[in-house]
């Protein structure tokens, strides 16, 4: 008996250790490592083509979750020609986004429907998968390998698309991540492309520890090793929460901002 | 020391040293490659070139490969899903790059205040209901319908460029592969200058393989019927491989690329190398056959002093005729001068020092039946012919030449100089079938880009590029224009309703479209306007998309652009294939202009200098200038347009044809020397000269008439214009200059 139990607790801890060590488990850790459920932020996005031409916005935005739908509002304070621009996003957990936009120079707001996901965010590298949380399910995750970096530790996380209008959805056919043992926190993530090349190399640094204990990055940049361009998201300011009420993410308000 | 002394003295080293000079020459010909590529036959310094260089700077390379697909109805569904597949295969092949198709295109409209982004086609319809539903789509979307899809739906286009780096063969090899490997009923065609290149270069690269054989055993044929000896084929014969050798082997040393026209150079090597060898061959005949004792040195050393002259005379007046090739614009045509006439220079060193060389080894061999005068043999009945023609009626004849000739010329009025590339290959060719779909069902193979440079944001520089596209679509011609300005029109209908202020518009302050472009960043993909407007929006391009049949269309949708520029203070250049189609066309023109000119005046002048009188020039290039005329005149009649090819035949022709002028005249001048009246002169060359003369037009003939097995279009055309003006040639001198010399009785035939 005594050593059934023994035994029963050593398969236990080291399921535990088997645990600890699932690459969808660290992946989904990871990925909560950085969660919450609302936030208020100013950010800065430049995007450089190949030339080293570069197009910058500043924009504030707003994230609050009501249910499962997490509620987006975005608004351009610069460039001038744009300043004033809004966006109201739905993120569903289970169906394709709802989108809309405020024109202030016809003071119209008109609902966007694209049939395409994975498309660029903001005509940047960035693309809207790359912003939002993916759905776990879509990928096979195996761990690759560990690494050092400046003295961390990283376990490297590769997650293939599932099938291939999964990556076409995503706009990838698999990504590897770089996430710090420790932290749980993403610093970086290599895109493959469908013919399993690598595309595009997302680095994340800059994260400062809010208050309820979870981390934000503050610098994100997404180089494109294929085409040589570039987009660099920068916080300005940051605070977790949000006071905005849901009336607030509405179209009605999106006119009124 | 004499020529002929000096042959039998070094003949050992005559005959070596051309052999090393030849296998030496042969090594490089390993790194000859063929370049299809039309543009670079072009000097880079000119503006169209220039110009186009500068759009790709900032737009970076275009030059798209175009499948047009036919079906029974493009919206069938087994159609549908087939083209689905074959779209989602050359989308995910790296080789090729942005494509356009109705898969890939945008449905952008407004509907129940949304603005929907769709692909034209997102899935395919299954009943019938939906079908008709999606017709209706199409034909309200102004990105599709007529552009992508035919107006009878019978056709539907992808366009596809090929990824830097990519060759030609290897793209279209596999868009080939891609389409077979989902068969069905549907028929695709090719289109686009890639493809063109490709046909271009497979099909020069099997002329070289099969002409230059072909045209050698049809020479070695010719030579036989001719002669009937096996020396008097090779002697001539080890000129023509020789001369073909150092010709072609000089191109990749002088750092030249093959050219399509390149493979002409074996041809005209083995029509005009073997001229000289086949006169000392025939001199040998004759003489070998009225000096029977004489020893092979002795008849060797006659042939020599006998035809050395004439034979260096013809030589140079083909070499100037051929150098004239020189002066023309386009860069194979240059290099087709020099070294053809490299090539041919060297053939005159071989007949002269390396024919004689071998033939002083020879046995004297039997004596050939030479028919000096003699009554059988079509070519000896025709000679006798032309010599009681000229000398009873001269005049009649003159006359009866003279009608030819306006008639003749009068044809070149409607000489047109050729505009479309494609017609390089035959009609059947699916290259011309799929332009001509293009041309009926879609909006034309020819494009004109214009750039706008300027804050294109700002509603003066949108509505000026609005402007342009209204204009432009006024000509009928112009089948499509396409614009940031269109665009912006597309998104205000989906943005706003019908009878709202905006509503289709471009709108009137910058801010709103600026909004309008970040909004469909948003929505769309912003890499949709990568090819019509620049990074940070201050360069931006319009589209012209139009059928021109002649270079005249091609002028009026050009001149009208020209006229919208210089009253535009945003619009800076126009560019585009067709600009530089045109500077080809004018090259074509003028090149043709310069060459010719340069060969008439050299070759006078050289007459000239020959016969010590301005009259035998002018005389000497008349019948050349009769084959010229006719030759320009027949093309006109049978609407044959000049293009590259054609147009580098008069020179050609004429430094070939004057040397049966020379000929007669060396002949006459040596009858009359010889105490002959000019009747009789005339009579007796003609039946002996004459048929020298008559054998060598028909060997280059023959040379030249290998090219009517070439796969390219424009050299099967070139054969038949190439023979004709070679037997113009023939007929004036034979002929017309007799009759000319009856009458007339020149100074310097004494």
């Amino acid at each position: 008996m005594k050593r059934t139990i023994l035994i029963t607790a050593a398969l236990i801890f080291l399921g535990m250790i088997a645990n600890a060590n699932n690459p969808r488990d660290i992946a989904e850790k990871a990925s909560n490592s950085i969660g919450f459920t609302s936030m208020e932020m100013s950010s800065t996005l430049k995007i450089f083509d190949n030339k080293g031409n570069v197009r910058e916005r500043q924009v504030a935005v707003a994230t609050k979750k009501f249910g499962d739908t997490y509620k987006t509002m975005i608004r351009f304070l610069a460039p001038a020609d744009v300043k004033g621009t809004s966006m109201l996003i739905f993120d569903y957990e289970e169906k394709g986004d709802d989108m809309w936009i405020y024109m202030p120079s016809m003071r119209k707001t008109r609902r966007i429907v694209s049939s395409e996901k994975g498309r660029s965010f903001m005509g940047s590298e960035f693309t809207n998968a790359n912003m939002s949380k993916p759905n776990f399910d879509d990928f096979n995750y195996s761990t690759i390998g560990t690494e050092t970096i400046d003295g961390k530790e990283f376990w490297k996380i590769e997650s293939i698309c599932k099938t291939e209008s999964i990556a076409d959805e995503y706009g990838y056919s698999k990504q590897v991540a770089y996430i710090e043992k420790l932290s749980y926190l993403t610093h970086k993530v290599e895109y493959y492309d469908r013919y399993n090349e690598l595309q595009k190399i997302m680095t994340i640094s800059d994260f400062r520890k809010q208050s309820n204990g979870v981390y934000f990055a503050y610098y994100m940049e997404m180089n494109n090793v294929q085409n040589g361009r570039k987009s660099v998201m920068t916080v300005n300011l940051f605070q977790l929460g949000s006071s905005l009420k849901e009336t607030d993410f509405s179209t009605t308000s999106l006119e009124k901002m | 020391m004499k020529l002929k002394t000096f042959i039998l003295k070094y003949r050992l080293w005559l005959i070596i040293l051309p052999i090393a000079i030849s296998l030496i020459m042969a090594l490089p010909l390993k790194n000859a490659r063929i370049n299809p590529d039309l543009m670079e036959y072009l000097p880079e310094d000119i503006e169209s070139k220039i110009n186009m260089d500068k759009l790709e700077d900032v737009f970076g390379k275009y030059d798209p490969v175009i499948i047009i697909v036919e079906a029974e109805d493009i919206l069938n569904q087994q159609t549908l899903e087939r083209l689905y597949d074959i779209n989602k295969k050359i989308k995910q092949s790296r080789e090729l790059d942005d494509l356009i198709s109705i898969f890939e295109s945008k449905y952008i409209r407004g509907e129940d205040g949304m603005m929907l982004v769709d692909p034209v086609i997102g899935r395919v319809p299954k009943t019938e209901i939906d079908k008709e539903l999606l017709r209706k789509q199409i034909k309200d979307n102004e990105l599709a319908y007529k552009l992508l899809v035919s107006e009878d739906f019978r056709y539907t286009i992808f366009i596809v460029n090929i990824a830097e780096g990519v060759s030609d063969d290897v793209a279209i090899n596999l868009i080939d592969k891609i389409i077979n490997e989902f068969p069905g009923e549907e028929k695709f065609y090719l289109n686009g200058l890639p493809f063109l290149r490709d046909e271009i270069q497979s099909l020069a690269t099997r002329d070289l393989a099969i002409l230059f054989p072909l045209g050698m055993l049809i020479m070695i044929a010719f030579l036989y019927i001719s002669f009937r000896q096996l020396r008097s084929v090779l002697l001539p014969f080890s000129v023509v491989l020789m001369s073909i050798i150092v010709s072609m082997g000089l191109m990749p040393l002088l750092g030249y690329e093959l050219s399509m026209i390149a493979v002409l150079v074996p041809i005209l090597m083995i029509s005009i190398a073997n001229n000289y060898g086949v006169h000392i061959v025939a001199r040998y005949q004759e003489i070998r056959m009225h000096n029977p004792e004489w020893t092979m040195q002795q008849i060797t050393a006659e042939t020599i002093s006998l035809l050395n002259v004439p034979i260096i005379l013809t030589a140079l007046t083909t070499i100037v005729g051929i150098l004239g090739m020189a002066a023309h614009i386009m860069i194979p045509a240059k290099q087709m001068g020099i070294v053809s006439a490299v090539g041919i220079g060297f053939a005159l060193l071989l007949s002269i020092f390396f024919i004689p060389a071998l033939m002083s080894y020879m046995k004297k061999g039997n004596p050939k039946k030479y028919t000096n005068g003699g009554k059988s043999g079509i070519i000896n009945k025709l000679l006798l012919w032309a010599g009681s023609i000229t000398t009873a009626s001269p005049r009649k004849v003159i006359i009866a030449f003279l009608l030819f000739f306006i008639i003749s010329g009068i044809g070149i009025s409607r000489l047109r100089v050729s505009i479309n590339l494609e017609s390089m290959l035959s009609s059947s060719h699916p290259m011309q079938q799929s332009t001509k779909i293009a041309n009926e069902h879609f909006g034309g193979t020819k494009n004109l880009s214009v750039l706008f440079t300027g804050d294109i944001k700002s509603p003066e520089a949108m509505k000026n590029i609005e402007y342009f596209g209204d204009e432009l679509e006024k000509i009928p011609l112009v089948k499509n224009v396409n614009s940031i300005a269109k665009v912006i029109k597309i998104i205000s209908k989906a943005l706003n309703d019908p009878g709202d202020e905006y509503y289709g518009i471009i709108p009137n302050n910058r801010e709103a479209i600026a909004q309008y472009i970040e909004f469909y960043s948003m929505s769309g993909d912003p890499e949709d306007f990568e090819r019509i407007v620049d990074f940070d929006y201050t360069k931006s391009l319009l589209n012209v998309q139009f059928k021109a049949n002649d270079i005249n269309d091609f002028y009026f949708v050009k001149n009208k652009i020209d006229e919208l520029i210089s009253q535009s203070e945003f619009a800076v250049l126009q560019s585009g294939q067709p600009m530089v189609e045109i500077e080809m066309a004018k090259a074509i023109l003028a090149g043709q202009i310069y060459s010719l000119a340069f060969a008439l005046f050299a070759i006078l002048g050289l007459l000239w200098i020959i016969f010590r009188s301005i009259r035998a020039g002018l005389l000497g290039s008349l019948p050349l200038l009769m084959s010229i005329v006719c030759n320009f005149g027949l093309m006109g009649w049978l609407g044959i347009e000049l293009d590259i090819a054609t147009s580098l035949l008069s020179s050609i022709a004429v430094g070939i044809g004057v040397d049966y002028t020379i000929h007669l005249f060396w002949r006459l001048k040596q009858e009359i020397k010889n105490g002959s009246n000019i009747t009789e002169a005339v009579k007796t060359t003609l039946s002996t000269t004459g048929r020298g003369i008559t054998i060598n037009a028909f060997s280059v003939i023959i040379g030249f008439s290998a090219l009517f097995f070439s796969g390219l279009f424009i050299l099967k055309t070139f054969a038949f214009l190439i023979i004709f003006s070679i037997l113009v040639c023939l007929i004036g001198a034979l002929i017309l200059m007799p009759s000319i010399c009856v009458i007339s009785n020149p100074k310097f035939l004494k």
